[in-house]
């Protein structure tokens, strides 16, 4: 089979089986003996200073095997990425929502632990909650985190008042380019926070021999899980070992580090394995990875014919009670607003703010759909107001192979052009509309994630492959297809490779399974090491075929002289001979790519992400029906194209782009988390949190352009995982305009927002819906409630 | 946490547990009673009596031309039966839609009556069509309760803890009657009501209403018939006018709430919808013509 024919063809992914028929084990299906239950002791509020905190009582009941607060683990605090250091494992003084942790307990039973929870005596003085990110920057609000000028932080942030990052994107003048604009259009657009919801809830078991723990975790990134914990609870690293069984899906909801360091702190003080299962409600309120709820205020300046001139606009990005990585996905935010657009002249900020809302973080794209909803709508808006229709306009302005990006790194390809024209080609093929059905477009843009990684590669005694490796399969699939990479090199067959993996203690270091980069980074981990592998099979295939090394090749499970099929040896036979001797094993990782040449002198807040490293492209189409009287839209079908640079296992880049126009629908339409003023959420339930189902998904079409990327991944390739979540809800968001006649500029679009636009024009974005409230009033009675200092 | 637990096989043993223990609870499929401990509502009962078991209460049938069936008949059974597809139709449409095919398999009718939420499907159907349920209690014999007076608020009804509801009983329907339950749903499967409406129309000779029941999901503490509604419509040609006109009375009459699930002003709003989509559905049936099961995807536009 030739190599491209192998990687379009359909493929049994070598966990298929297990999964399919209910043998493979989950992190809670583990046994282990004597095991202990773990439960947390969440604040239920969202704001509060604790008066007192008394375990007495739970440490006295019979079962009860360990009790811990933050007095038990050592003082310290942390965050993610070391953005800013603005949390503890347990809340001491002060709770900040209503999913923070204040004790853990484990026990004999889930029962004796439930009890021992509700024996743990806490008493709080409740303070007003800071729920709306405009209140929150006000001078004179109260602060999330008044000590947070003493927290530690990357040097590239300031964190201040309730601000923890600020990144900006500039290029040129936009203030002097907007005032000689000809047209100008000042928009808001409002997003709610959703969540990733993986079937699987964070489920952490630790288990410790001596002064070393294994951790089994549901964990998207066990290296960081490691680090983090050995970080809190001040233990060396190598002590460690996070291993992940199978994962029950992450959506980015179980990135980073969560329970492991609690969990590890029960079993020893237990002197027993602990295991720690959410439950439904907890996983919604407890997790600190939640999409981020946004404000985002657009301004846009055009040409009489429709040439984008500039853009300002400010970005806030709800980031909850703590940091988490929520200021690099500021960042990240500032350039989604520029988009794959030819602008002169861009002034784009965003704020992380503070709020006493769960932390949110880097759901699958973080940023990227309700970015996208945002402008793209805007986009329409524009082209409407200079009397072009929507796919004109973009086509005007979107980037083309050469054209430089908001901070000038220069474009490779046509992905962004080419990705629309099919789109829209294939979604007009339908035929004519029927009545109240429209056509939406929408466009955008996600970066790849260079990073380091590695994998070890052997051929077996046997003759079959083993690849080791570091990263994470989260169901996607990218660890699973791994094999198609390494049996190309070597020409083999895929099933012929087993896989070691999610397993700190064997495999080397990987970044998890995030940012869309598991085979943009491990794949190119494991083509190096399989073309050590091969070197070493050709110089043994050398010797037994009396052949010079460069006349030889893989295939067919053979190493053969090239153009003599007939004077060849199989690699079976080369692996005998090599168990004799030097055995065939070998190492890979690869220097990453590098970031493209940008200039980014003119922005603050830097992270990392001031340029995009080969950024995918894509446009999605949608056709929708709305039903005016109920303001339920029904997706007929979904057109998604895709500059993926090159597919490199087509059956995977299916799934993660089915499977992200469906996320992506239902964060479109149903989703969306409800908060009371109280500040605590109101459809924490799988009743109430509305997925989408299979029954609801509308007819998708893939389309996938190939425009390799030059300092890409395998192939060229580029990542595939996030960017299908984009632009569907934007493209949904343009045809509802046009079959409503009236624009929904509030995330989700519910059949309520709807309705409501529909009948009195109301757009959304002003909603009174905490954590968006009546403004002047809240924070009149927060401040007057937080008193002079502040506190 | 629940202490103790019978699983009996006879109806007699079960009403004597009933009776013998009040804190004993009966349940059927468990998919209200055991999502609702799981999700921390409410706590399993102190006592259970599994009744599944039972095969006394799992039968089906037409009898005198009434639909007759036991309390252990499934959503599954309902939504699958010629028979009530074809003379109680709107308890089709409902046993239909409920939760999904595992819900449906497992959930039984005597399960949703009893649990007495104001959003089950499959109440406001057997009200609009008459139905009847037939209670039991050891030592007390049976009486009948029509399922209208059945549930007095959220999760209450007018039965005592010794009584089991055995069976439902819903007569034959006149000639030249429709009927149709319409759900307003955001998504396709395992959906509660945000509202709904059941109907029940009669024509006359001339094409006219000669009588109809409405009955409404959602919008008050039980399930409740619209009156307002039902006599806007008697005498009325049936048309989208009439029917409309029939919505606005039954949502003037409406007492909605603002919840998680909908604001009280869009509640009502769709009531107007989901009760003109019932009758035009219940109508056109009377007529002759076909309507998919469930109607509600037919009534909102959307492909079946």
């Amino acid at each position: 089979m030739s190599p491209a024919a192998a990687r379009a063809a359909p493929w049994i992914r070598g966990d298929g089986q297990a999964k399919a028929t209910g043998q493979a084990r989950y992190t809670a299906d583990l046994a282990f003996p004597g095991l202990a239950h773990a439960r947390l002791l969440l604040a239920g509020r969202a704001h509060a200073r604790i008066v007192r905190l008394d375990t007495t009582r739970a440490r006295a009941l019979p079962g009860v095997l360990a009790v811990l607060t933050q007095d038990d683990v050592p003082k310290r605090r942390y965050g993610s990425f070391d953005l800013v250091l603005d949390r503890t494992l347990f809340a001491r003084d002060r709770v900040r929502f209503e999913g923070e942790v204040v004790a853990a307990v484990a026990a004999l039973t889930p029962e004796l632990a439930a009890a021992a929870i509700a024996a743990i005596e806490v008493e709080y003085e409740d303070l007003p909650p800071i729920l709306d990110v405009e209140i929150a920057l006000e001078s004179g609000s109260p602060l999330v985190h008044p000590e947070i000028d003493s927290y530690r932080h990357d040097p590239n942030l300031a964190p201040t008042g309730n601000v923890a990052g600020r990144s900006t994107i500039v290029k040129g003048d936009a203030t002097v380019a907007l005032a000689a604009a000809p047209v100008v259009i000042r928009e808001r657009y409002v997003a709610d926070m959703a969540h990733p919801v993986p079937i699987e809830p964070h489920t952490v078991t630790a288990d410790w021999a001596g002064d070393r723990v294994t951790i089994y975790s549901s964990t998207q990134v066990p290296f960081a899980a490691r680090a983090k914990t050995a970080e809190v609870l001040e233990i060396p690293e190598h002590r460690i070992r996070v291993v992940v069984t199978h994962l029950g899906g992450g959506f980015g909801g179980k990135c980073d580090f969560h329970f492991e360091g609690h969990v590890a702190a029960l079993a020893r003080a237990a002197r027993r394995p602990v295991r720690l299962v959410l439950s439904r409600r907890e996983e919604f309120i407890a997790p600190d990875k939640v999409t981020h709820a946004m404000v985002v205020d657009l301004e846009t300046g055009l040409a009489e014919d429709g040439t984008i001139l500039a853009r300002k606009a400010r970005v806030l990005l709800d980031c909850g009670a703590y940091a988490s990585d929520t200021p690099t996905i500021g960042q990240v935010a500032a350039m989604m607003i520029a988009g794959p657009y030819r602008i002169a002249d861009v002034d784009i900020e965003a704020l992380s703010v503070y709020t006493n809302r769960t932390p949110s973080g880097s759901v699958r794209a973080p940023s990227g759909p309700q970015a996208c909803w945002a402008v793209e709508q805007h986009h329409d808006v524009l082209a409407a107001r200079v009397g072009l229709d929507p796919v004109a306009f973009r086509r005007k302005n979107l980037v083309h192979d050469g054209d430089e990006g908001p901070t000038r790194q220069r474009h490779e390809g046509d992905g962004a052009i080419d990705t629309l024209e099919r789109a829209v080609e294939r979604i007009a093929a339908d035929g004519a509309l029927g009545p109240n059905e429209a056509i939406g477009v929408a466009s955008g843009w996600w970066f790849s994630a260079p990073g380091p990684s590695g994998a070890f590669v052997r051929i077996e005694s046997d003759g079959s492959g083993r690849i080791v490796t570091g990263a994470q399969e989260n169901g996607t699939g990218a660890v699973m297809a791994l094999p198609i990479l390494a049996a190309e090199e070597l020409g083999m067959r895929p099933e012929e490779f087993a896989i070691t993996y999610q397993d700190t203690d064997t495999g080397p270091y990987d970044g998890g399974s995030s940012g869309s980069q598991t085979t943009f980074n491990n794949g190119r981990a494991v083509v190096e090491a399989a073309r050590d592998v091969k070197r070493q099979l050709l110089e043994l295939a050398a010797v037994a075929l009396e052949a010079s090394v460069a006349d030889l090749e893989l295939r067919d499970g053979h190493a053969s002289v090239v153009g003599s099929p007939d004077r060849r040896v199989s690699i079976a036979e080369l692996a005998t001979t090599a168990h004799s001797g030097a055995l065939l094993l070998a190492r890979g990782s690869g220097v990453p790519p590098e970031a493209p040449e940008h200039d980014a002198s003119a922005c603050v807040g830097r992270l990392g992400f001031e340029s995009f490293a080969s950024p995918t492209f894509f446009c999605h189409a949608v056709r929708i029906r709305l039903d005016p009287e109920t303001g339920i839209v029904r997706v007929l079908k979904v057109v998604a194209a895709t500059d993926v640079g090159r597919v490199l296992n087509r059956i995977g880049a299916l799934g993660q782009l089915t499977g992200g126009v469906v996320m992506a629908l239902g964060n479109a339409t149903t989703e969306g988390t409800v908060y009371g003023a109280d500040g605590r959420q109101r459809n924490a339930s799988l009743l109430d949190y509305k997925l989408l189902t299979t029954a609801d998904g509308p007819e998708i079409e893939a389309i996938f352009v190939e425009h390799p990327a030059s300092n890409g991944g395998p192939r060229g390739s580029k990542g595939v995982g996030e960017p299908p979540i984009v632009p569907t809800a934007a493209a949904v968001a343009n045809a509802i305009a046009i079959a409503a006649g009236v624009r929904v500029r509030r995330l989700p679009m519910t059949p309520e927002r709807v309705w409501r636009a529909v009948t009195t024009g109301d757009d959304g974005a002003t909603e009174v819906n905490a954590p968006f409230g009546p403004r002047a009033a809240a924070v009149e009675a927060a401040v007057a409630a937080a008193g002079p200092d502040r506190r | 946490m629940t202490e103790r637990f019978a699983a009996p096989t006879t109806l007699s043993e079960a009403l004597g547990i009933l009776a013998a223990d009040r804190a004993a609870r009966p349940i059927a499929g468990g998919t209200d009673l055991v999502v609702a401990a799981r999700q921390g509502r409410k706590p399993l009962p102190e006592s259970i009596v599994a009744i599944h078991r039972i095969a006394e209460l799992d039968h089906q049938g037409v009898v005198d031309g009434a639909l007759v069936v036991g309390g252990l008949t499934s959503h599954a059974w309902l939504a699958g039966s010629p028979d009530v597809s074809a003379g109680w139709t709107a308890l089709a449409d409902a046993a239909s839609i409920v939760g999904s095919p595992a819900t449906r398999s497992t959930g039984t009718i005597g399960g949703n009556l009893m649990n007495a939420s104001p959003a089950a499907e499959t109440t406001a159907p057997l009200v609009v069509l008459g139905g009847v349920v037939t209670l039991r209690a050891a030592g007390a014999g049976s009486r009948m309760l029509p399922v209208a007076s059945l549930a007095t608020g959220p999760g209450q009804t007018a039965t005592t803890p010794a009584e089991l509801l055995t069976t439902v009983t819903v007569p034959p329907t006149a000639p030249g009657s429709g009927s149709a339950y319409i759900r307003l749903e955001y998504r396709r499967a395992m959906e509660i009501a945000i509202v709904g409406a059941a109907a029940l129309v009669t024509l006359d000779g001339d094409g006219r209403i000669a009588a109809a029941r409405v009955a409404l999901t959602s919008v008050a503490p039980t399930i409740v018939r619209a009156p307002e509604a039902e006599a806007a419509l008697v005498g009325t040609a049936a048309n989208a006018a009439t029917f409309r006109a029939a919505g606005q009375a039954a949502a003037a009459a409406a007492r909605p709430i603002d919840d998680v699930r909908a604001s009280a002003d869009y509640r009502r709003a769709m009531l107007v919808v989901v009760v003109a989509r019932a009758l035009a559905a219940a109508t056109a049936r009377a007529r002759g013509e076909s309507i998919p099961i469930p109607a509600s995807r037919w009534a909102h536009g959307q492909e079946v």
